[in-house]
């Protein structure tokens, strides 16, 4: 039952699922409507109270152990309570019960989404970069014919997407754009397919219970 | 035995302080370049231009901090050629995260139009002339839900007023209504839109995206899934220029200012793969001549 | 503006044969109208749609630009319609004559998903023939993937040097099925770590998949004997932030050294900043994803990469389980008729080419 149970869940869910595709009808479509707009929100909002829960506990502990690095972990509590209270109570724009504001320091949850979230997300994101010159240098190497073509390819869009491939040569931009519309294209779409198909048989194998290391392995 | 070192094994961090510096410079003293526009652009440019007037346009803000140099002008510029056009605009999120820089772009851009109008209908008036839907989590609920109506999706806007008063959104009910869509996104996006609205509700779909995830979204512009595609920095700065020419809209260009920062980034990096090849090619000559000497594992 | 001048003068044209039908493939709630374009079109303005709700007087329901001949309106489906479609410019309006009476209903079969319909069919029907196949007892030949085959040795070598396997999901959400494949993988490697007594270090961006993957964890121990083994606080959940899970996951990397990272699952540009990071600690890297940009980046910097298709096989290629291992080649078989029907179709195009065939005048 333990095991059987949660397969025929998936089993109806997965179906409710597919059907909805093609049958346009208000009650299939009010029922997946109901399914997806009520139901989901639900199970989301339970799963992030579970989430939050588990990462307190980790730092919690974390903390308890005097584990390395624990000081770390009561400023991530620290922010967490801030940004919690600051949000629940504050409102988006200082417009919650609490007062965002002393004088023309301004603290609501947007000042800290532009002052703190933007600034950090911008700065990893840069890493890349950073990160990608270094790969690039390790990596992209003439090791064989089909390397130096790849390589060969990569200076061409390099440089075509580029106003100096323009200036180098008009041809370079179209060039650069022959190479994503069609070699590239060709090799996506032929990932694609295998993805796609994929995707279907994996979703068949879970929805018909043959897939279940989602439940642990496999096994009755 | 040096000399190949020297060129295969540059430390992490000269090539970091290198590519900082020519990333920085330029951004330090900007200067707009001007583009070639490439055809992918010149179909979003048109779509959207072509939108008729008893529809709207749906721009989709689901790029975040991280990814707002590359995408913002995309945004700006569109809303600039939209406003400046009198398509009626609608603009969401399908995450949390972007709706502060939707709601940035979107008063920026009207701001601007309404600096210059003369008169009430010269203005760009929110509610008559764009609505700001907010965001409704989990993604897949407004994608197909819009297809029924978007009042009931989004009963209450970004600011909490109930939709169903806005007059724009007593025209615009569902996808009928919608010219096309433009997902600017750092992720997926524009296939979900693609996947679910476009071939459940036949919606028009153009993407924005990030330079990085580029190549993965060019065979849906090859099959006619996406209307158009804005690719980068450089797709951002080609609508600017689109914009510039075609609506005489004379204004700071910040995509095409940052194609100096690109250009220089992509120069030094071919530099340095062109001295690691050399270091390789030497090493591979010399190892060829004495077969006793180590090559190592590529990772 | 002579256009104007003369409409005011002249009388327009109507729109004729106006064709009222209920929307198909629909839920209801739309009749379609058609008709055909006034001879005046060039000089109008738009198209109001007039519509009598049973037996009521016309009133205006909508409209629709100059030399569009298709309307779209909203109806309830217990009423009866009647249409009128009017030309209008700037000074003149011209109707049509009214159409037949009309009612809208909701359809129990979308017949455009009919082709979608057909293909997950027989595709599907191939994935569970073969499925039959190997429950009959057939021997399948799977080639190697390198990737999975190192899943052993690099848990193994986990357990000599000491030290965690970090195994990272990705951004994904639930319905992704890059992320349930990860899922899938997670449960195996979960599995060999409970067998080894090896740590493992799970973090999550997304709080339904962390919840899954706790119970996944849990149950892969309990599997192989070893529910005492299990850490409910190996698998946590991080933040939903992008880049901010991207930096948590690096100071994983960073502080506890993993022997083993696996990057399986959806991942968008934190890839290679993870990846990356894990190149520099010296861990063994397997990765695997089906977003297609962030594959260049997994192949640079990590030692293993799953592509595509190869993380959805995952499961069956570790567990050898025949079932599974049948749907795979369900799979294969779905991808030689895509390819003959690419062939058969690029070829007719080809002909198309070449008028002086006369084929598909």
């Amino acid at each position: 039952m333990k095991r059987n149970f949660p397969l025929l869940l998936v089993l109806v869910f997965g179906i409710l699922g597919i059907i909805p595709f093609i049958i346009p009808h208000p009650y299939v479509q009010n029922t997946d409507e109901f399914l997806r707009n009520n139901l989901l929100k639900i199970l989301a909002a339970f799963a992030l109270i579970l989430g939050l829960g588990s990462l307190l506990r980790v730092h919690y502990d974390k903390i308890r152990r005097k584990g390395q690095n624990w000081e770390y972990s009561w400023v991530l509590i620290g922010t967490f309570i801030i940004t919690s209270i600051i949000g629940l109570f504050g409102g988006v724009s200082g417009t919650g019960i609490l007062p965002t504001r002393i004088g023309s320091f301004v603290f609501d949850i947007w000042t800290i989404y532009f002052n703190i979230e933007v600034p950090l997300g911008a700065a990893m994101f840069a890493l890349l970069s950073f990160f990608m010159a270094s790969a690039a240098y390790r990596a992209f190497r003439a090791r064989s014919t089909e390397a130096t073509l790849l390589l060969v390819s990569a200076f061409i869009v390099m440089l075509g997407v580029l106003p100096l491939g323009n200036e180098i040569s008009p041809h370079l931009p179209s060039f650069a754009q022959w190479i994503m519309d069609v070699p590239n294209v060709a090799g996506q779409r032929g990932i694609l397919f295998g993805v796609a198909l994929g995707m279907l048989a994996t979703a068949l194998k879970i929805i018909l219970g043959i897939e279940r290391s989602w439940l642990g392995g496999g096994g009755e | 035995m040096k000399m190949i070192n020297l060129l295969t094994k540059i430390d992490r961090r000269i090539i970091y302080l290198i590519l900082f510096a020519v990333v920085t410079l330029p951004i330090i003293f900007p200067t707009a370049k001007s583009v070639r526009v490439m055809p992918p652009v010149e179909k979003l440019y048109n779509a959207i231009d072509t939108i008729p007037e008893d529809r709207a346009l749906i721009i989709d803000f689901d790029y975040d901090p991280q990814t707002l140099p590359e995408i913002e002008p995309m945004a700006f510029a569109i809303l600039r050629h939209a406003f400046r056009k009198r398509i009626k605009v609608l603009a969401l999120s399908l995450y949390v995260q972007p709706l502060g820089l939707a709601q940035n772009a979107l008063v920026s851009v009207s701001e601007e139009f309404n600096s210059l109008a003369k008169t009430h209908e010269d203005s760009i008036i929110y509610g008559r002339d764009y609505v700001f839907l907010g965001w409704q989590p989990p993604p897949l609920i407004p994608i197909l839900g819009m297809g029924e109506s978007i009042v009931n999706v989004y009963r209450t806007d970004y600011y909490g007023n109930r939709t169903d008063t806005l007059p724009l959104m007593k025209q615009v009910k569902n996808y009928d209504h919608v010219g096309l869509l433009v997902s600017l996104s750092s992720g997926d996006p524009p296939k979900y839109w693609v996947e679910y609205a476009q071939n459940r509700f036949g919606l028009p779909v153009g993407a924005g995206i990030t330079a990085v995830s580029a190549s993965e979204f060019y065979p849906y512009l090859q099959t006619g899934q996406f209307s158009g595609l804005m690719v980068g920095m450089k797709g951002a700065a080609e609508y600017e220029e689109q914009v510039e020419r075609e609506l005489a809209i004379k204004v700071r260009r910040k995509a095409s200012e940052s194609l100096s920062s690109l250009t220089y980034a992509h120069v030094v990096i071919i530099i340095f793969i062109l001295i690691g090849n050399t270091g390789y090619l030497i090493s591979r000559r010399k190892a060829k001549s004495s077969p006793t000497s180590p090559t190592g594992r590529p990772r | 503006m002579t256009g104007i001048l003369l409409a005011g003068i002249f009388a327009l044209s109507p729109p004729t044969d106006v064709h009222v039908y209920d929307t198909p493939d629909d839920g209801g709630g739309a009749i379609t109208i058609e008709w055909k374009l006034s001879v005046d079109d060039a000089w109008l303005q738009r198209y109001d749609i007039y519509r009598s709700e049973n037996g009521g007087d016309f009133e205006r329901s909508g409209f629709i630009g100059s030399g569009r001949d298709q309307f779209v309106d909203e109806t309830e489906d217990d009423k009866r319609y009647v249409y009128k479609v009017a030309a209008v410019s700037e000074t003149i309006i011209s109707f049509s004559e009214p159409s037949p009476v009309v009612n809208s209903s909701a359809q129990w079969l979308n017949r455009r998903k009919i082709n979608i319909i057909i293909a997950v069919i027989v595709f599907g029907g191939l994935i569970l023939f073969f499925i039959q196949h190997a429950r009959r007892g057939r021997e399948l030949f799977v080639r190697k993937i390198a990737g999975l085959h190192a899943i052993d040795d690099a848990v193994g070598r986990a357990t000599e040097m000491g030290k965690p396997i970090l195994y990272c999901p990705g951004i994904g959400y639930i319905e992704d099925i890059a992320t349930i494949a990860s899922l899938n993988i997670l449960g195996e490697v979960a599995k060999k770590c409970g067998e080894y007594d090896t740590k493992l270090i799970n973090p999550h961006a997304d709080p339904i998949v962390y919840t899954v993957a706790r119970e996944i964890v849990k149950e892969s121990y309990t599997n192989v004997g070893r529910p005492d083994a299990f850490d409910p606080d190996s698998v946590y959940y991080v933040t939903d932030s992008q880049f901010a899970y991207a930096a948590a996951v690096d100071g994983i990397m960073l502080r506890e050294l993993p022997a083993t990272n696996f990057l399986v699952g959806w991942f968008r540009a934190e890839s290679l900043i993870l990846a990356e990071t894990g190149a520099s600690t010296g861990a063994i890297q397997i990765a695997g994803t089906d977003q297609v940009s962030q594959l260049p980046f997994f192949v640079t910097a990590c030692d293993y990469t799953l592509i595509g298709e190869e993380l959805y096989a995952a499961s069956a290629y570790i567990s050898r389980e025949p079932l599974l291992l049948g749907a795979i080649k369900g799979e294969d078989w779905g991808k030689v008729i895509i390819g003959a029907i690419l062939i058969i179709g690029s070829v007719i195009g080809l002909l198309t080419m070449f008028p002086i065939l006369g084929l598909f005048d």
